[in-house]
């Protein structure tokens, strides 16, 4: 009885947690991805110092700008070219072709349509000295909505496995309350005390889920692991994002281990106290 | 001294079936008492109520002058471990030997081992099984199994001792034999309240009769016999 329970919530706990581990990377990535959103702003080559001075005095005086850096045309070349190291691309390339560029970095991501516009004037042209104004978008703001609907996805499916792991213990108690029955009529015959009779199911309910939970953390550990770091590559190289928020910095996982293994003991002797009130009478 | 005390008590179960009525009744320290009356006369309810397995709908019942009416579920406990219980179906556990039977009732209430040691074995002497400390109940008789009942109820010295109907399965001999032993606890003070509907044993042994029909107190007789 006792290794079915432990089984089963283990397995419950480890897709509780897997989904933790998902939103919470997604929200890694994100968060990534946020601070990775910047504009450039791609100047006239044959623009003039003074033009180039004021644009860059205006960026910077503008309450969204966090960072805004100057590329020239030089450092642009050299950038790429460290990309680019070997390729047969390099050998193509006569003289410089690269613009000079102001890469903008936002206090808050969401503003960048906002500021994208003030580099076009009334008939949607770019402003004089600016050639092009480059952003990722569209694909921010998929982001946004595909982490909004995987996070409630995840929310419920965490909501109703956590339930049914609420009756699953409850009811090995149940089953467990019944198979001593005459035990505790006995007990409480003779006057055993409340606590006497209840502590040993209280004590089972605790051991199936902090028990279920532990395997579950050693499951996640392995097999999750494994699949998240997978999942994240594959991520990462559709988005061509570097570095990727949560399997990297360890902390947030282990945290989630810690809050399932507590969360499983806990639902243990819930379901169990749950289980006693209901079958087990003065 | 009062040890049993009735005081207008009533009972009403859920489905509106009434028990017990308006019903007063004092049992003395060291009293031996019959309750009789057909089945369904509120007999088990009368035991029930002392025990506090159930609740009373009126009245105010005492318990070694303590009224036990608003015991808060936490001192249920202790009311219990001062009233022993002996039923028609003995309760013993299947899968422990007498001696761990009569054990587990000290057991249960935290007494030390060395205590159980002791007083384990003199209580199953009292009741005339000091051989079969290792039997189990299915290697017992029936009148054996009802002796290890008494055994594990009079373990723990509690100063009333009831007993619901504890010869309804036992013939005649066997019966007497368990008078015996009850008639022996109370010579020692102990309270003892005996229900049942056994009429030659009630006969034969002269003690107080209370007799219940129907919920109602219709007789109380001080060397009664059960009646016609």
């Amino acid at each position: 009885m006792g290794f079915t329970a432990i089984t089963t919530v283990a397995i419950t706990l480890f897709i509780v947690g897997f989904f933790t581990i998902i939103v919470y990377d997604i929200q890694g990535i994100i968060n990534s991805v946020k601070s990775q959103v910047e504009l450039a702003v791609y100047l006239d080559d044959n623009i003039s110092d003074e033009l180039k001075a004021y644009i860059e005095n205006e960026i910077t005086n503008w309450e969204e700008t966090e960072k805004a850096e100057y590329v020239s045309k030089d450092q642009a070349l050299e950038r790429f070219k460290e990309k680019n190291e070997g390729s047969d691309i390099l050998k193509e390339i006569q003289g410089n072709p690269l613009p000079a560029s102001f890469e903008i970095t936002l206090k808050d991501p969401e503003k960048i349509d906002q500021v994208a516009l003030r580099f076009l004037d009334k008939d949607g042209n770019y402003i004089e000295g600016v050639n092009d104004v480059i952003y990722g978008r569209s694909y921010v703001n998929t982001l946004f909505s595909i982490t909004a609907i995987v996070g409630s996805i995840a929310f419920l499916i965490i909501i109703v496995l956590l339930l049914a792991t609420v009756v699953l213990i409850f009811n090995t108690i149940r089953l467990s309350i019944y198979a001593r029955r005459k035990e505790i009529e006995v007990m409480k015959l003779v006057g055993a005390t409340n606590w006497f009779v209840r502590t040993p199911f209280l004590f089972e309910g605790f051991f199936e889920g902090f028990i279920g939970s532990v395997v579950s953390v050693i499951l996640l550990y392995f097999l999750g692991n494994f699949l998240l770091i997978r999942g994240e590559r594959v991520i990462a190289d559709t988005m061509r994002i570097k570095e990727l928020a949560i399997l990297g910095s360890g902390n947030i996982v282990l945290y989630v281990y810690i809050a399932i293994v507590v969360l499983g003991g806990f639902i243990g002797i819930m379901s169990s106290g749950i289980a006693l009130r209901r079958y087990i009478k003065i | 001294m009062n040890m049993i005390e009735f005081r207008n008590v009533s009972k009403v179960y859920d489905n509106d079936t009434v028990a017990l009525k308006n019903i007063n009744l004092m049992v003395r320290k060291g009293e031996f008492l019959f309750l009789v009356g057909p089945s369904g006369s509120g007999k088990s309810t009368f035991i029930k109520l002392v025990i506090k397995e159930i609740d009373e709908s009126d009245g105010n019942i005492y318990i070694a002058g303590r009224n036990i009416c608003n015991l808060k579920i936490n001192r249920i406990p202790q009311l219990r471990r001062n009233v022993g219980c002996v039923f028609q179906d003995y309760k013993l556990l299947p899968q422990k030997t007498i001696f761990e039977n009569v054990a587990f009732a000290l057991e249960v209430i935290g007494r030390p081992s060395y205590e159980i040691k002791v007083q384990v074995p003199q209580v199953l002497k009292l009741v005339g099984l000091h051989g079969k400390l290792n039997s189990y109940p299915h290697q017992l008789s029936g009148g054996e199994q009802q002796r290890v009942s008494i055994a594990r109820a009079f373990v723990n010295r509690p100063p009333i001792l009831l007993a619901d109907e504890p010869t309804g399965n036992l013939d005649p001999g066997t019966s007497e034999g368990i008078m015996k032993i009850l008639s022996r606890i109370n010579l020692i003070g102990t309270t003892v309240l005996m229900a049942t509907h056994d009429r030659n044993i009630v006969n034969s042994m002269r003690r107080r009769v209370v007799e219940l029909e129907e919920g109602e107190i219709i007789r109380d007789q001080k060397r009664g016999v059960y009646g016609d």
